[in-house]
C-alpha cells in the first residue's frame, strides 16, 4: 500500500490589542471599516511599526515549540496581489523567522507521537471581501491583524492524526493566551499539504487544501485527499501538484488553481523595518509568560493526583479548568472527588446557566468547602447537590447557603430513629416481609426514610439505625 | 532673525506684503510652473508656534504628506488625492514655525532627472526656460531658484534633491540615512531615499535640517543625530577622470579646487574606483523595492480608478495602465524582473554586495579625509525632450550622487559657479552624521561665491 504524508500550516491570530504595524484596534465583530488608519490602508508615504507585544508572543509559542529561537529575526515583503491587501505585499518572515526547527509531542489515542515544527514566522493578515449580489464590499478591519504562522513537518500520516495535532496545538496557545483557537471566527485558520507515495519512496507530489474552518474539517478533507490520490494510483493517473479548496457542502475536495499558475512571491527584505534583535529583558519576559503546557499538565495530573488519564484529559482540556481543579486539591479536596463535581454537575449547571468556569459564582475554595461538607458529614451529596444549585443562584459559600436554608444534615441516631418509628409504621407489611428474609426490600426503607426527613438524613446513619429496629 | 528671514517671515504677517508676494510668484510661476498647488492664504492670520522658523513660508515636493493638501506625487494616479496626515519632517518644521505655502512639481513618484516625467505639470528651469529644472524634486528647486520660497523640501533616492540644486544654483542637502523620519515621504525606493532641504544659502539649509530631524516613533527606521563636532581640515578630492565631465562642469570643479586651497584646507586626490559600478547597482535596488512600494495604486481604496471593471485584476490592470507614465511602468517591471524566483542571486543579491563594496570603498577614505568632494552631475541643465540627454544617458550620469544614497551617507549640493549663463554646483559627502561638516565646507565657499540669483529674481518685491 501507500504511504502518505501531512504537513500543516497554521495560522494564528495573536491576542495583542493592537494590529501587527499599527496602532489600529485588533478586535473581532466590530463594524466594517473602523478599526482602519492610513497605516494600515497602505496609503502612500507611511511606514510600518512594530507591535513589540506580539512579537513577544510568538516568541513565547516558538519557545513553547521548543523551536531555536532566532538573535535576530527579520521580516521580509510577499508580494502578491488580492484586493483586500492593501499595500499588494504582506509583509512576512522568510529567511529568519522567529523560530525554526521545533517540535511537539502530541498524544493520538494511546500513543505519543512527535511532530516536527519546520518554523514559526511573523505576519500580517489581509482584510475581508464580502460578495454581496454583483457587488464585491471590501472590510479592512482585520488588514494588518498580528499573524502567527506555523509550519510543520509532513510528520502525519492520517486524518486523524492532522485532527489531534489540531487540538494539541489549539489547547497550547489557550494556554499561552496568544490566542482564543476559534476556528469558526477565523482566530485560527488551517491549510495542509498531503502527498502519498509507495512505501519507501520519499513525498510524493504535494498537494495543498484550503479552507479548512475546524479540526473535524481537517480529518474528513484528508482522508478524502489520500482516498482520491491512492484512486489515482492505483490507476496510474498522474497526481499534479495543485489546490484544492475543501468543499463542506459536498464532503469533498475541488481544485482551485494549478501550481505553476500561482505566484511568484519576489521574497526581499523589507526595508521599513529593521531586524528585531530580542533583548536579554525581552527573553526573559518571555520566560516569565511561559507556563507548564497541556501535555506535561496531564502526565501531572495522572501521576501527582492519580487521575486516570479520562480524567486527566477532561481536567487538562482548559488551563483554568486545570487550575481551579489543582486549586481544589490544594484546599484539601479529594482529587477525585473534584473531578466528579466538574466533569457533572458543575459542567451541567454551566450548560444551563451558559456561564463559564471563569465567570460563574463557584470558585475553587467554594467548591472544596462543599466537598468538605460531605466529607465531614454535614450534608449528604444529595444535599450538595442543592447547595451547588443555590451558589449559583445566590452567589454564596456553601456553609452559609447551608445555615440559612437549614440544610443541615441529621445524624442524630435518636431523630432518626423517630423518623424510622413513622416509616415503620406505615410500611408495616415491608417491614414484616424483610424479617421474613426479604432484604432487597431494605432499600425501599431507606428511600422512604430519606424522603421524610427531607433528604437531610444521614444514610449512613439511615442504614445502621434501620437494620437495628427491623432486624434487632 | 537674519534680514533675509526676517524679509520672509512678513511674507504671511503683513498684508501687504502677501499681496506684493502673490503677485510675484504669481508672474514667475506662468514661466517656470513650479508648483502643483499654491495657497499661501491657508495659514494665514494663524497662532504660530515661537520656534527659529516662525513665519517662514516654505514649499513641499509633491510626494511628502502634508495634511488637506493633496499628495500627487506628479501621477495621474494620484491626482485626486487630498492627504489624510502630514509627515513628520514637515511637522517638526511647523513646530518650529515655519508654514507650508505650497507643493511642488516633480518627475512622477521621484522618478526622473529633469521632472519632464511629471504628468501633472512642467517645470522650467528660472535660469533659462528651454531647460529643465533637474528632477526630481525640480519643483522645489525652481521655487527657491526663483525666490518663491526661501526653503523647500525635497526628496533624495539617487541625487534628487542635489541634482536640480546644481542646474538651479541653489543649495541642496541629502541628509544621512533616516536622520529625518521618511514617515510621510511615498516611498520610491525605502532604503536609499531620505527627506531633505532645497535652499538659498547654508544658514538656512542648516536650520531647516537640525529642525527637521530626528528619531520618529513613526519610523522604526529613523535614527538619533549623534554628531562627532569635529572640523574639516582634509578634503579628498575625487580625480576628474570619472564619467565624461561636461567643459563646463570640468570648469567649475576646477575653480572649486582652487577656492578650498586658497581657504587653506589640505586637499587629498582621491579615487573611487566602484563608481563603475553605482549605476547598475542602483537601479537594481531602486526598482525592486519600487515595484513593491507601488503595488498598493491598485485602484481600490484611493486614487485613481477606472470607470469599469469586470474583476480585481481588471480594476488593477485598467488602475496601473491608466495612471502611471512611461518610466514608472518601466521601472516597475525593472524590479519586479530581477525580484523574480530563480533570478535574484543574479540580480538583487548581487546588487546589494555591490552596495557593501561601495561603502567599504568610501569609507576607506575617512580616516585621511574628513569630508569627500566629487562632481553632481557630468553637466549643467539639459534642454527639454531628449535633444541633450536621452534617458538612458540621463540614468547613467547618476553615478556621482547615487554613491550617496547606496552608503546612506549625507551629501551636499553647493552652488560652485556660472557657466554660459547656467549655475553648476558641486558635491561634499561626509561621514554618517556629520552634516556640520558639509556645512562648514559650504558656508565657506559661500563667503567666496554667493548663490546666484536667476534673472529676474527679486530680492524685494514690496
Ligand atoms: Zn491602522
Amino acid at each position: 500500500m501507500y504511504q502518505s504524508f501531512i504537513g500543516l500550516e497554521i495560522h494564528i491570530h495573536l491576542t495583542a490589542e493592537t494590529k501587527a504595524f499599527c496602532g489600529c484596534n485588533a478586535r473581532y465583530g466590530d463594524e466594517e471599516n473602523t478599526n482602519i488608519c492610513p497605516v494600515c490602508m497602505g496609503f502612500p508615504g507611511v511606514l510600518p511599526t512594530l507591535n513589540e507585544k506580539a512579537i513577544q508572543m510568538s516568541y513565547l509559542v516558538a519557545k513553547a515549540l521548543n523551536c531555536k529561537l532566532s538573535p535576530k529575526t527579520r521580516f521580509e515583503r510577499k508580494n502578491y496581489f488580492y484586493p483586500d491587501m492593501p499595500k499588494n505585499y504582506q509583509i512576512s518572515q522568510f529567511t529568519d523567522p522567529v523560530g525554526r526547527d521545533g517540535h511537539i509531542d502530541i498524544e493520538i489515542g494511546d500513543t505519543i507521537k512527535r511532530v516536527r515544527i519546520h518554523d514559526v514566522h511573523f505576519e500580517e493578515d489581509a482584510g475581508k471581501m464580502i460578495h454581496a449580489g454583483d457587488m464585491s464590499l471590501l472590510d479592512y478591519n482585520r488588514a494588518g491583524y498580528p499573524l502567527l504562522e506555523v509550519v510543520t513537518e509532513p510528520d502525519l500520516v492520517v486524518g486523524e492524526d492532522a485532527e489531534a495535532f489540531l487540538k494539541s496545538f489549539r489547547r497550547m496557545v489557550r494556554y499561552l493566551g496568544v490566542c482564543d483557537g476559534n476556528m469558526e471566527e477565523g482566530s485560527m485558520r488551517c491549510d495542509a499539504n498531503v502527498s502519498i507515495n509507495l512505501q519507501g519512496a520519499g513525498l510524493g507530489e504535494k498537494v495543498e487544501i484550503k479552507n479548512l474552518n475546524s479540526s473535524r474539517f481537517v480529518r474528513k478533507a484528508l482522508n478524502y485527499e489520500i482516498g482520491r490520490q491512492s484512486e489515482m494510483m492505483d490507476a496510474h493517473k498522474v497526481i499534479i501538484q495543485e489546490t484544492r479548496l475543501w468543499n463542506e457542502n459536498r464532503d469533498q475536495s475541488e481544485p482551485m488553481r494549478r501550481k505553476e499558475a500561482a505566484n511568484d512571491y519576489r521574497y526581499f527584505p523589507e526595508p521599513d523595518l529593521p531586524p528585531f534583535m530580542p533583548s536579554a529583558e525581552f527573553l526573559k519576559e518571555v520566560d516569565d509568560s511561559m507556563c507548564e503546557l497541556p501535555f506535561a499538565r496531564k502526565q501531572r495530573l495522572m501521576s501527582g493526583h492519580g487521575l486516570s488519564s479520562d480524567q486527566a484529559e477532561y481536567i487538562h482540556d482548559e488551563k483554568y479548568r486545570a487550575d481551579f481543579f489543582e486549586h481544589c486539591v490544594f484546599a484539601g479536596a479529594d482529587a477525585v472527588q473534584v473531578y466528579s463535581w466538574l466533569s457533572s454537575d458543575v459542567k451541567k449547571l454551566l450548560n444551563r446557566t451558559g456561564l463559564t468556569l471563569e465567570k460563574c459564582p463557584l470558585t475553587a475554595e467554594r467548591l472544596a468547602k462543599l466537598i468538605a461538607l460531605i466529607e465531614e458529614g454535614q450534608i449528604s451529596g444529595k444535599i450538595a447537590k442543592t447547595v451547588l444549585d443555590y451558589i449559583f443562584e445566590e452567589d454564596k459559600d456553601p456553609d452559609k447557603i447551608c445555615d440559612e436554608k437549614g440544610l443541615v444534615q441529621i445524624s442524630d441516631p435518636g431523630a432518626i430513629g423517630k423518623i424510622i418509628d413513622e416509616v415503620m409504621l406505615k410500611n408495616g407489611d415491608v417491614v414484616q416481609a424483610i424479617k421474613d428474609g426479604d432484604l432487597r426490600q431494605m432499600g425501599f426503607l431507606v428511600g422512604q426514610v430519606m424522603q421524610a426527613s427531607g433528604g437531610k438524613a444521614a444514610p449512613q446513619v439511615v442504614q445502621s439505625v434501620l437494620k437495628e429496629k427491623v432486624l434487632g | 532673525m537674519s534680514d533675509f528671514e526676517k524679509k520672509w517671515s512678513a511674507v504671511l504677517s503683513q498684508a501687504p506684503v502677501l499681496k506684493a508676494y502673490k503677485n510675484y510668484v504669481g508672474t514667475w510661476e506662468k514661466k517656470i510652473g513650479s508648483f502643483l498647488e499654491f495657497d499661501p492664504n491657508r495659514n494665514v492670520g494663524k497662532e504660530l508656534p515661537e520656534g527659529p522658523l516662525k513665519g517662514i513660508p516654505f514649499a513641499v515636493k509633491d510626494n511628502i504628506a502634508v495634511k488637506n493638501f493633496k499628495l500627487t506625487c506628479g501621477s495621474k494616479m494620484l491626482e485626486q488625492l487630498v492627504s489624510p496626515y502630514t509627515a513628520t519632517a514637515v511637522e517638526n518644521l511647523q513646530k518650529a514655525g515655519a508654514v507650508v505655502v505650497g507643493k511642488t512639481n516633480l518627475d512622477e513618484f521621484g522618478m526622473g532627472s529633469s521632472t519632464d516625467n511629471s504628468a501633472l505639470g512642467k517645470t522650467n528651469n528660472p535660469w533659462d526656460l528651454e531647460r529643465v529644472a533637474g528632477g526630481s524634486s525640480g519643483g522645489s528647486a525652481a521655487a527657491v531658484a526663483a525666490g518663491l520660497v526661501p526653503f523647500a523640501l525635497g526628496s533624495d533616492t539617487g541625487g534628487s534633491i542635489r541634482q536640480p540644486a546644481s542646474f538651479c544654483g541653489v543649495y541642496g542637502l541629502k541628509p544621512t540615512y533616516g536622520v529625518v523620519s521618511r514617515y510621510g515621504l511615498t516611498a520610491y525606493a525605502s532604503s536609499l531615499e531620505v527627506i531633505g532641504v532645497l535652499a538659498r544659502n547654508t544658514e538656512i539649509t542648516k536650520k531647516v535640517f537640525e529642525s527637521m530631524k530626528g528619531q520618529d516613533p513613526m519610523d522604526h527606521t529613523s535614527l538619533d543625530h549623534n554628531p562627532s563636532g569635529k572640523s574639516v581640515k582634509t578634503i579628498g578630492v575625487l580625480k576628474n577622470t570619472h564619467g565624461a565631465l561636461s567643459p563646463e562642469v570640468s570648469a567649475s570643479y576646477e575653480a572649486t579646487i582652487k577656492r578650498l586651497e586658497k581657504a587653506g584646507y589640505k586637499l587629498l586626490e582621491i579615487d573611487l574606483p566602484t563608481l563603475d559600478y553605482v549605476v547598475p547597482a542602483y537601479y537594481t535596488i531602486a526598482t525592486a523595492e519600487a515595484s513593491a512600494n507601488l503595488a498598493r495604486y491598485n485602484g481600490i481604496r484611493y486614487g485613481h480608478a477606472p470607470l469599469f471593471a469586470e474583476n480585481p485584476t481588471e480594476l488593477m490592470k485598467k488602475s496601473r495602465h491608466e495612471g502611471f507614465g512611461d518610466e514608472v511602468k518601466l521601472r516597475i517591471l525593472l524590479g519586479t524582473y530581477v525580484l523574480r524566483s530563480g533570478f535574484q542571486d543574479q540580480y538583487y543579491v548581487r546588487a546589494q554586495k555591490i552596495r557593501t563594496a561601495i561603502r567599504q570603498d568610501v569609507e576607506r577614505w575617512y580616516s585621511k579625509a574628513d569630508v569627500l568632494m566629487m562632481p553632481v552631475f557630468p553637466t549643467p541643465a539639459f534642454r527639454h525632450g531628449s535633444t541633450d540627454m536621452d534617458p538612458f544617458q540621463q540614468k547613467q550620469a547618476d553615478l556621482y550622487t547615487c554613491t550617496a544614497n547606496l552608503v546612506g551617507h549625507p551629501a551636499l549640493s553647493v552652488p560652485s559657479t556660472l557657466e554660459n549663463g547656467l549655475p553648476v554646483g558641486v558635491q561634499f559627502m561626509a561621514p554618517p552624521f556629520e552634516e556640520d561638516r558639509l556645512f562648514q565646507v559650504s558656508a565657506l565657499l559661500e563667503k567666496e561665491f554667493q548663490a546666484p540669483e536667476a534673472p529676474g529674481y527679486l530680492t524685494d518685491w514690496s
